[in-house]
């Protein structure tokens, strides 16, 4: 075995070592970058969900006629409801975040409570579509009761939460 | 003769009667609304333990220590069923129980003492009305002396005084209505305002929110100060929470303030809604410092 050749292999090695620990920290920031891209996902989602509880409860509150709006917001509320099983599949719970771990932890009760948000919201556009205010105001409550029926086991109460941008402590 | 005198008798003494019985339903009716007024009396009814309503035992932690509460059930022996209307009137504004010893303030006789004597008869005729459950009283989980009930008389001593609400004849009609509904009925006060370290409340930052709220709870500055209270909320925003425990930004309440809407303030006619926000809208902001500090660590957090 020539000089050369020792040379070679140990280049070798250090290049695949190189190589490796790179492929290494590269699958590592991948896992964060995912974390990180759940929860702000998360939230976008809860916020769009509450943009459309908020746009629905000012239509009621001041009785204002936007021709199309109550249905509109209704389908946005049920629309995103389907979407929080899967986006809250991904188990972080590290970070900026409410959730809780009993999302994961108790994955039966939870399914059972984003179900009931499912229905009520699925209602809810059923209501809206009959233009009756008052049976709107009654099912957009029952809609934010099945709200709170997530956040009062899954979401961490106000006073541990991490910041929320937009009067989350206007209580 | 006699059989007639005797009919015409019985006949007056069902009238009689038939009227009383309406007096009483109306007043029960009446005490439903002084309840759900006052936010459903839910810390008397032990939700996650599943107590019975209104039979008390909920824990009701503070910083002197774990209390519970009584059963206000019409059970003679372990509830109120053998008090007398003077000894419901004392206990309610002066704080003082049947037997002369002294409530600790975890019960809010300080704010119900400035309820009028119609309304907390109509409450007790209600509760009266309500079937009668048995369950004895727990002893605090707290350590002497905040155990004993002669700190409460020592309390009371210092930091009470019976005070009935009067009204402020420069003020409207609908903003005394509010304010005798949110600091006497409602009893807003007693979480949404800051404590000393005697546990009384610091009337100098009156509503301006408490981070030391019940169950541990934060309790939001309900002041109209712009930066941490509801300047931001107008009435209309204030009697649809207290309706559908919807805030502005289409979130939800959780915790006792939900609690509070759905057996209570949810239930209240919402000209009685208006003036509570009306008398809120009127007090002088007043910025929560350490709530403010709350909210900027959470800003700074990742």
């Amino acid at each position: 075995m020539g000089e050369r050749s020792i040379l070679r292999r140990a280049a070798l090695a250090f290049v695949t070592a190189a190589l490796l620990t790179a492929g290494h920290a590269h699958a590592q920031t991948d896992a964060a970058k995912a974390d990180q891209g759940a929860l702000k996902y998360r939230q976008s989602l809860m916020e769009a969900i509450g943009g459309d509880m908020g746009a629905l409860s000012n239509l009621l509150k001041y009785g204002l006629t936007v021709p199309g709006a109550a249905v509109t917001h209704a389908e946005g509320i049920a629309s995103h409801a389907k979407l929080v099983s899967a986006a809250f599949e991904r188990k972080v719970i590290d970070g900026p975040t409410d959730a809780e771990p009993a999302i994961w932890e108790k994955p039966e009760e939870y399914k059972k409570v984003v179900q009931t948000f499912e229905t009520e919201s699925a209602k809810l556009v059923e209501v809206a579509k009959t233009g009756d205010p008052a049976a709107l105001g009654v099912q957009l409550k029952a809609t934010g009761k099945a709200c709170g029926g997530c956040h009062d086991d899954y979401r961490k109460p106000k006073e541990e939460s991490f910041h929320r941008k937009g009067g989350g402590h206007e209580d | 003769m006699l059989a007639r005198a005797w009919s015409v008798a019985a006949l007056l003494a069902a009238t009689a009667f038939a009227v009383g019985a309406r007096a009483d339903d109306a007043a029960v009716e009446r005490g439903k609304a002084v309840l759900q007024a006052s936010g459903g009396c839910t810390c008397h009814t032990d939700v996650k333990g599943g107590g019975a309503p209104l039979a008390g035992g909920r824990p009701l932690k503070t910083p002197f220590g774990v209390f519970y509460s009584s059963n206000i059930t019409p059970d003679r022996e372990t509830g109120i069923g053998a008090w007398s209307d003077a000894d419901f009137l004392r206990a309610m504004r002066e704080g003082v129980a049947p037997d002369g010893s002294s409530y600790f303030p975890t019960f809010p006789y300080t704010s119900f003492t400035g309820m009028s004597d119609a309304d907390l008869l109509d409450l007790k005729a209600y509760l009266f009305s309500l079937p009668p459950v048995r369950r004895q009283k727990t002893a605090p989980d707290a350590l002497p002396p905040f155990s004993w009930r002669i700190s409460a008389w020592a309390w009371q001593l210092l930091f009470f005084s019976p005070q009935r609400f009067a009204p402020d004849p420069a003020k409207s009609a609908s903003w005394n209505r509010g304010a005798y509904l949110s600091t006497a009925v409602a009893h807003c006060g007693e979480c949404h305002t800051p404590r000393n370290l005697a546990g009384a409340l610091d009337r100098s930052r009156w509503m301006s929110g408490s981070e030391e709220g019940p169950e541990g709870q934060l309790a939001p500055n309900l002041t109209p100060d712009a930066d941490t209270g509801l300047g931001h909320w107008t009435r209309t925003d204030l009697v649809w929470f207290l309706q559908t425990a919807s805030k502005p930004d289409g979130d939800d309440s959780t915790g006792l303030m939900k609690e509070v809407i759905d057996e209570g303030y949810t239930h209240v006619p919402e000209a009685d809604l208006e003036a509570i926000s009306e008398y809120f809208e009127s007090l002088a902001p007043v910025r929560n410092d350490a709530l403010a500090e709350k909210y900027e660590a959470e800003q700074d957090a990742p």
